[in-house]
């Protein structure tokens, strides 16, 4: 088994803080405050060519901007997936398909597709942690034979929180070797899967490390749980792999608020294995 | 060469021909780099000036474009470039060498800020060295020369009645050319000197790589007001946020100064913050002047300019900070 090599500091570009307009071609309501925007240029063409975990900076021209995971890309698009709450997210889903939007990137690092091939990969997000997973794993189903087993361990508050439902339900499941498990917090009518926080639920799938890769993404709280979880499974540092996630305006390391350390997360991350973090201040 | 001192008006009349010259002087009660009109209101004899010349490369507020809906409904981004010939004449050691630290930041790894650049490459450096020293400076503790700024186009060095002058890069060499009419042959005498205010840095930087959990920066932020006059002041901080105004159908996206000090610098959603009170953020701050910034760029962002030891309405001293750091067994 190769060990997970992570670049680092390696975006690049010209003219970084000029945004491109661009238009919204599609859009899915994913939860009542989470929508999913497929972006395109005026041309038809895709806004920039990015990797797997790599940043677009998407603005509402006249509220703001702000940063976003990639979602998920295609030939003439990309997505980003909005959690609406403040200004800029309240702005940008007010917008209807049609609607000039303006995009800069792609900023920072990107997981890394190399060194995990021939890996089984354990993904786990929650909430709107999907999103950023999600561009990784669409990614592994589409080199299906470069990867192993594909799990993914996903859960949100309650039912109605859950993104990517067509993806989770419909999609994934039915994917050659992929199991997708599910959970909420809290129970409601109409649910029958699992009720359970991520890091029990975890324990509980019993997931195997062998020759395996874990991705994790989530809020704080998350990140804190699962990162132990996946410990106790047995699941080394080296072997997980995470994405982080701190206020950020320029996207390429000049404005100064998104360091921990000397470490910017917008440029030397946001993707960063657990080992590489330990080596850090906790400043996050 | 020298520039005889009653040539200095006609040279920076000749200047002005082709660039926006900006000299020490005070405006409104404050001492700053401020367009050259006569050199009668020049302090080019003052040790340091109040605020620093960054904003000549970065503004306090900077129009980066226009935006806005033409006639057939189409948004347009329109850049906005401002940069103009300017000249800084009678900038510090200090200073320039906060120049070199905002090189670095703007110019490097990767990206390269367009608005930086412009104005960067249409700048002039011309330094005088210092030949006295503010209680509160203590550049030479940090590596730098009061009277030699190695990365100024031009350095001069003031005697008596006329300033030495030397070219120090291609393009002071080719500034000089038009300086001709105003130099003649001579040489001055200079005193030497010696800033007042000595810290150690020897080991600082390492130390501080195992201080993160150090009591002090409980104790050291307990006064602090949060106030950001010392971000405000100091020569290389460098942080911006981008906001924008709109009128109507169009309207202006521009970046302006922030301070790491403050509380919504690095607020998130979902009440989360991860520098949560000034403890974590003062840390920051001195930090990434003494340690993080060395792990990134190979040098100290602290120019030893002493502004914000004088300026901190509590006393909250990096020159202490450094000395107590020395005395301490981490
Ligand atoms: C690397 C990175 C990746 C991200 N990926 C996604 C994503 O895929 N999907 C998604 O929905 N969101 C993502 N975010 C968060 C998103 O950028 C913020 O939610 C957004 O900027 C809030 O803007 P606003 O104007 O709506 O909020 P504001 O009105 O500015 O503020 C509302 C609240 O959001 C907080 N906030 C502001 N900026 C950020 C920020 N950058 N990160 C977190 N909280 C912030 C404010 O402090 C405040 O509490 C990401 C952030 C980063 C840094
Ligand atoms: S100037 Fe002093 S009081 Fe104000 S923020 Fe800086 S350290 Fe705190
Ligand atoms: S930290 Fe203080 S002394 Fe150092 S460069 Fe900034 S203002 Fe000057």
């Amino acid at each position: 088994m190769s060990k997970i090599e992570i670049s680092h500091g390696c975006a690049f570009g010209e003219k970084p803080l000029i945004p491109q307009i661009c238009n919204i071609i599609g859009i899915v309501e994913e939860t009542s405050d989470v929508k999913t925007f497929r972006i395109q240029t005026p041309e038809g063409k895709k806004p920039f060519e990015c990797r797997p975990g790599q940043l677009g900076m998407l603005s509402a021209m006249f509220t703001g901007e702000s940063m976003f995971c990639v979602a998920d890309q295609g030939d003439d698009y990309i997505e980003f997936t909005v959690k609406r709450v403040g200004m800029v997210t309240e702005e940008l889903h007010s917008l209807s398909v049609g609607a000039q939007v303006g995009v800069r990137g792609p900023y920072g690092n990107w997981f890394p597709t190399e060194s995990c091939k021939g890996r089984n990969m354990v993904f786990v997000a929650g909430g709107i942690g999907l999103a950023p997973v999600r561009a990784f794993l669409s990614y592994t189903l589409k080199h299906r034979e470069d990867y192993g087993t594909i799990t993914l361990v996903y859960s949100a508050s309650n039912k109605d929180d859950l993104v990517f439902k067509k993806e989770l339900f419909e999609v994934w499941p039915n994917e050659p070797d992929t199991h997708v498990n599910v959970s909420v917090y809290h129970a409601c009518d109409g649910w029958e899967g699992e009720v359970c926080y991520t890091a029990p639920f975890l324990e509980k799938l019993g997931i195997s490390t062998e020759n395996a890769a874990a991705v994790l993404c989530g809020g704080p709280s998350l990140y804190r749980t699962c990162s132990e979880g996946l410990r106790k499974l047995g699941f080394a540092d080296e072997d997980i792999i995470t994405t982080l996630e701190m206020r950020m305006k320029c996207g390429v390391g000049k404005c100064g608020r998104c360091n921990i350390g000397g470490k910017f997360i917008c440029l030397d991350g946001p993707v960063f294995t657990l080992a590489e973090l330990a080596g850090l201040p906790s400043d996050v | 060469m020298i520039l005889k001192k009653e040539n200095v008006q006609n040279l920076l009349d000749e200047l002005s021909k082709s660039a926006l010259v900006f000299v020490p002087k005070e405006v409104d009660g404050v001492l700053k780099f401020a367009p050259f009109k006569s050199a009668d209101e020049m302090t080019l004899d003052i040790i340091n000036t109040t605020l620093p010349p960054k904003d000549l490369l970065f503004p306090q507020t900077q129009k980066m474009y226009r935006y806005g809906i033409d006639a057939d409904g189409k948004m347009y981004v329109d850049p906005s470039d401002d940069s103009a010939e300017q000249v800084v004449f009678g900038i510090r050691t200090c200073d320039m060498q906060s120049i070199v630290c905002m090189d670095d930041v703007f110019l490097t790894k990767g990206f390269v800020d367009e608005f930086y650049q412009a104005k960067r490459d249409k700048l002039l450096t011309v330094a005088i060295g210092c030949n006295k020293v503010a209680e509160t400076c203590f550049c030479d503790s940090m590596g730098l020369d009061p009277q030699n700024s190695p990365t100024a186009d031009i350095q001069l060095l003031e005697g008596d009645d006329a300033y030495s002058v030397v070219a120090q890069t291609e393009k002071g060499e080719k500034a000089l050319e038009s300086w001709k009419p105003f130099l003649s042959e001579g040489s001055v005498e200079v005193p030497k000197i010696e800033c007042a205010l000595k810290v150690d840095m020897t080991g600082v930087k390492d130390k501080l790589d195992r201080m993160f959990d150090h009591p002090i920066w409980e104790e050291l932020s307990a006064k602090c007001l949060a106030c950001g006059t010392c971000t405000y002041v100091c020569p290389t901080c460098h942080c911006f946020d981008i906001s924008q105004e709109n009128k109507m159908k169009d309207g202006v996206r521009f970046r302006c100064w922030d301070s790491c000090m403050f509380s919504e610098y690095t607020q998130m959603a979902g009440d989360h913050n991860p520098r949560p009170t000034k403890k974590e953020r003062l840390r920051n701050r001195f930090m990434h002047k003494l340690c993080f910034f060395e792990d990134r760029y190979g040098k100290t962002l602290c120019v030893g300019c002493g502004r914000c030891v004088e300026k901190c309405p509590v006393s909250v001293d990096i020159t202490c900070l450094i000395d107590q750091i020395g005395e301490f067994d981490v």
